[in-house]
């Protein structure tokens, strides 16, 4: 489905990248942990083609898309959500969305009614400057404003950085619905133990180079991943 | 064009081109060195050039309908004063503007350049408004034909040549470095402890008092000063454009351009003397829209210039990847 | 009060609804673009010559011959952006200020060039004060720049509120980088924006020449009030802009109120230096202006 081939590459000074593989079968969750400096985000945006690439190639859906413009990639059915500064708080929740299916000629009602439908909170203040809502809701809204192209895969940056363990429990159980759905899931998450848990795989990286891959539940069971990257074996 | 009066034109175009090349290296300082996006220029040449010439004009020679008289002191001390002045004003727009982002430094300091321009425009009991002053005195002009314009072009040439030395030291002097150093990376340099604010005020004001020296060298050399004089065009475009093509960052690049474009800038006088006062009029537009079009080609072509920026290598430094 | 009013306030009002579409273009293009444009104001003056060129061609009244103007001058900022500023896209924003400064001064040298620096009127002979508005002094060509300001404003209100575009527009005003990775086509956004700044300019031109003359350095004096209305109301808020322009537009009118004396309290000739010193003030007291909108 999607697949990124030995990426080498920076943002113009130093390689953060060194040799990076990284790979999604449909209807995956697959999950990046690593310490700080590993190149986590780093891989995502080389997905999606924020990155200057030296070496390495990315393929999505059987053809290579590597020098492919943002904008082609999301036509394909790549969505993104950044870390931080993921909503327009000016716009409207609802216009938010609108600007997630800008892409498209015309957008289904029912595209909408799915995304209010997964996130109730957000039909509930469709009318509100996007600046008004929690942390929470906004990486709902977030979320929601990359499902409007109906992506093959869905790549977040660390989804629940800076939330509450409640927020956080709600925004992983949407991820699971949104992959309940056929979504294929590439994530980078900080809170490694919860996301290991629910990944079908996933990869460590340290130092811009893979250094274990596994299923999910494997690499919680080792104990090495666990001392090294999982901070401690509690 | 008989030789002698060839060799006047050359002088003539020499002594403007080093007043020109001392502007430019204020800019350089400026724009070059700390990367302060100064486009008053025209408003501290006022500066200088206004001041210098109130303080030594002679009473009573001074303005047409003014009723406050030149000073008669004598040219060096106005040639001091201007520069101090024009970098007072100079200090005082930097406090204000210097801890924003660049583009309020632009819209401030052609706002000061306007409002001075008016000042020298409305305020007529002082400037003489837009008659302006006459009768500014010229150094060596009681000596004989040439030998006094000899004598003037010398001394700017070693005007240009003292400023030269003055930017090349301050350039390789650790000052130098951290006003590179904030020009490219702001963030690390105050993160160093240095004190960005300052140094760049500093830069600021220092590079803004040798822009009011060219205006007071301007002013002495050409004996007239009316508020044409500090039209943004000629005042600040034309600085620009020589900084831009000789090679902001680099002292000699703008002594460079200053002098090739001013060549340039006067040469085509030569053409447009010969054509009907009609063309000639129009002439002088297509120039302007010459120094518009240099703006815009020569950072898209050449963006370095024709003597490109090298930093200096001192000892110890480590040599550059 | 009644002089009061026909004095200062309608003059005011005036000046401002000019202000206002000028200022709402360099806010809007610094918001999407990130950079200070300096040749807006010499864009307004082409607009107004365009509209020119056409009065004097056809015979028609300077309303009329606004269409076709603001279709020259929006034709002009493409192909000048296309040319003189896209190169620049990724360089420092700074690099782009300086080709505008160049963009200005080609500008003006056209204009001159073409039509020469004798000021112009659009329609020669007086404009007599409406009977129907007494006692106020309302002539015809204020309430033409009114109800222009007031049509085009409104559109504009509409673009950016019910169109997928303008949306789009505030999208990328409010964060250029998510618009991109959010696949908004960035360079449709910026060319859009190109088309509402030079409409608002050229409208803003050709209102200035019929309020007063054409000069060639009508636009250019424009300037600094333009931004210091865009800086009052805070810079990327389109209605900060309008708020801006009209609040500058009257203060500056006041400012020759004989406040202290029979004197005016500050000389005509200096009230370009009313916009200089809001300016300042704002960046001392309040550098995000009225509407809170980006810091330079």
């Amino acid at each position: 489905m999607l697949s990124a081939e030995r990426l080498v590459g920076g943002y113009g000074g130093a390689d953060i990248l060194k040799g990076v593989s990284v790979r999604l079968d449909p209807g995956e969750i697959v999950v990046i942990v690593g310490p700080n400096g590993a190149g986590k985000s780093t891989v995502m945006k080389a997905v999606f083609g924020l990155v200057t690439l030296r070496e390495g190639t990315v393929t999505f859906d059987g053809a290579e898309i590597s020098g492919l413009p943002t904008e082609q990639r999301v036509r394909r059915g790549l969505a993104y959500v950044p870390q931080e500064r993921n909503v327009f708080v000016t716009l409207s929740v609802h216009e938010n969305l609108e600007m997630g299916g800008f892409v498209r000629k015309t957008i289904p009602q029912a595209v909408f009614d799915r995304i209010y439908a997964l996130f109730p909170v957000l039909a509930e203040k469709r009318k509100q400057p996007a600046g008004e809502l929690s942390g929470g809701q906004r990486q709902m809204l977030a979320v929601g404003r990359a499902l409007m192209v109906e992506p093959k895969v869905l790549l977040l940056d660390e989804p629940t950085a800076g939330l509450s363990p409640r927020a956080m429990d709600e925004i992983f159980a949407c991820i699971k619905a949104i992959n309940a759905q056929g979504v294929g899931i590439l994530m980078v998450e900080q809170n490694a133990r919860q996301a290991l848990g629910l990944a079908h795989r996933g990869y460590v990286l340290a130092t811009g180079e893979n250094r274990y891959t596994d299923t999910g539940a494997a690499l919680l069971a080792n104990r090495e991943v666990a001392e090294s990257f999982l901070g401690g074996g509690h | 064009m008989e030789i002698g009066g060839l060799l006047l034109y050359l002088m003539a175009l020499v002594t403007m081109g080093g007043i020109y090349a001392v502007m430019a290296l204020g800019l350089n300082l400026n724009w070059g060195m700390t990367g302060l996006f100064n486009v008053g220029i025209a408003g501290f040449f006022a500066v200088g050039a206004y001041t210098s010439a109130l303080l030594t004009t002679p009473p009573m020679l001074a303005r047409s309908g003014a009723d406050v008289g030149g000073l008669g002191l004598p040219i060096p001390l106005g040639w001091i004063v201007a520069p101090l002045l024009a970098a007072a004003v100079a200090w005082v727009v930097g406090r204000i503007c210097l801890r924003l982002r660049s583009d309020y430094l632009a819209i401030a300091t052609i706002g000061i350049a306007e409002i001075l321009r008016l000042v020298a425009l409305n305020e007529q009991k002082l400037t003489g408004g837009p008659f302006g002053i006459k009768s500014i005195p010229r150094p060596f002009e009681t000596m004989d034909r040439p030998w006094g314009e000899i004598a003037l072009m010398a001394l700017v040439a070693l005007l240009v040549f003292a400023t030269y030395l003055f930017m090349e030291r301050a350039r390789n002097s650790p000052w130098g470095r951290v006003m590179r150093a904030i020009r490219d990376n702001e963030t690390a340099a105050g993160a160093m402890g240095k004190d960005v604010e300052a140094f760049r005020l500093q830069a600021f004001v220092i590079g803004s008092a040798f822009m009011g020296l060219g205006g007071a060298l301007t002013a002495h050399y050409l004996k007239v000063l009316t508020p044409e004089a500090s039209e943004p065009l000629y005042a600040t475009f034309l600085v620009w454009v020589m900084l831009i093509v000789g090679g902001s960052g680099n002292n000699k690049g703008a002594v460079l351009g200053a002098v090739l474009i001013w060549l340039l800038w006067t040469a085509s006088e030569l053409v447009t003397g010969a054509l009907p006062t009609e063309w000639g009029v129009r002439i002088a537009y297509v120039k302007m829209f010459l120094v518009g079009l240099l703006l815009v080609v020569v950072l898209q072509v050449f963006p370095q210039g024709l003597l490109p920026e090298r930093p200096p290598k001192l000892a110890g430094e480590a040599a550059p990847r | 009060m009644i002089e009061f009013i026909n004095n200062y306030v309608i003059p005011g009002l005036v000046l401002g609804s000019i202000y206002a579409l000028g200022a709402i273009g360099v806010s809007m293009i610094y918001s999407i673009l990130r950079f200070a444009h300096f040749a807006h104001g010499d864009l307004m003056t082409l607009g107004a010559y365009i509209a020119f060129a056409v009065v004097v061609a056809f015979g028609w009244p300077p309303v009329a011959a606004m269409p076709l103007a603001l279709v020259g001058t929006v034709a002009a900022s493409l192909a000048i952006d296309r040319y003189a500023y896209k190169p620049f896209r990724k360089s420092r924003p700074i690099v782009v200020v300086i080709a505008s400064f160049g963009v200005a001064l080609m500008i003006r040298a056209a204009i001159m060039l073409i039509w020469g620096v004798q000021p112009e009127p659009y329609v020669e002979g007086i404009n007599p004060p409406l009977e129907s508005f007494e006692p106020f002094r309302i002539q015809e060509k204020h309430i033409v720049i009114v109800v222009v300001t007031v049509v085009l404003v409104t559109a504009l209100h509409l673009l950016l509120t019910r169109t997928k575009i303008g949306k789009a527009m505030r999208a990328m005003s409010d964060d250029a980088d998510l618009a991109r990775v959010t696949g908004i086509g960035t360079e449709r956004v910026i060319a859009w924006t190109w088309v509402v700044g030079a409409v608002l300019a050229a409208a803003a031109g050709i209102l200035t020449g019929i309020d007063t003359l054409l000069k060639p350095y009508m636009g250019w004096d424009l300037l600094l009030p333009i931004f210091a209305a865009a800086i009052l109301g805070g810079l990327g808020r389109p209605y900060g802009a309008i708020l801006g322009g009209l609040v500058l537009g009257v203060i500056q009118e006041l400012s020759s109120y004989p406040l202290l004396s029979d004197e005016p309290f500050i000389s005509p000739g200096y009230k370009i230096g009313i916009a200089f010193a809001i300016l300042v003030v704002m960046l001392i007291w309040r550098p995000q202006g009225l509407l809170r909108g980006r810091v330079l």
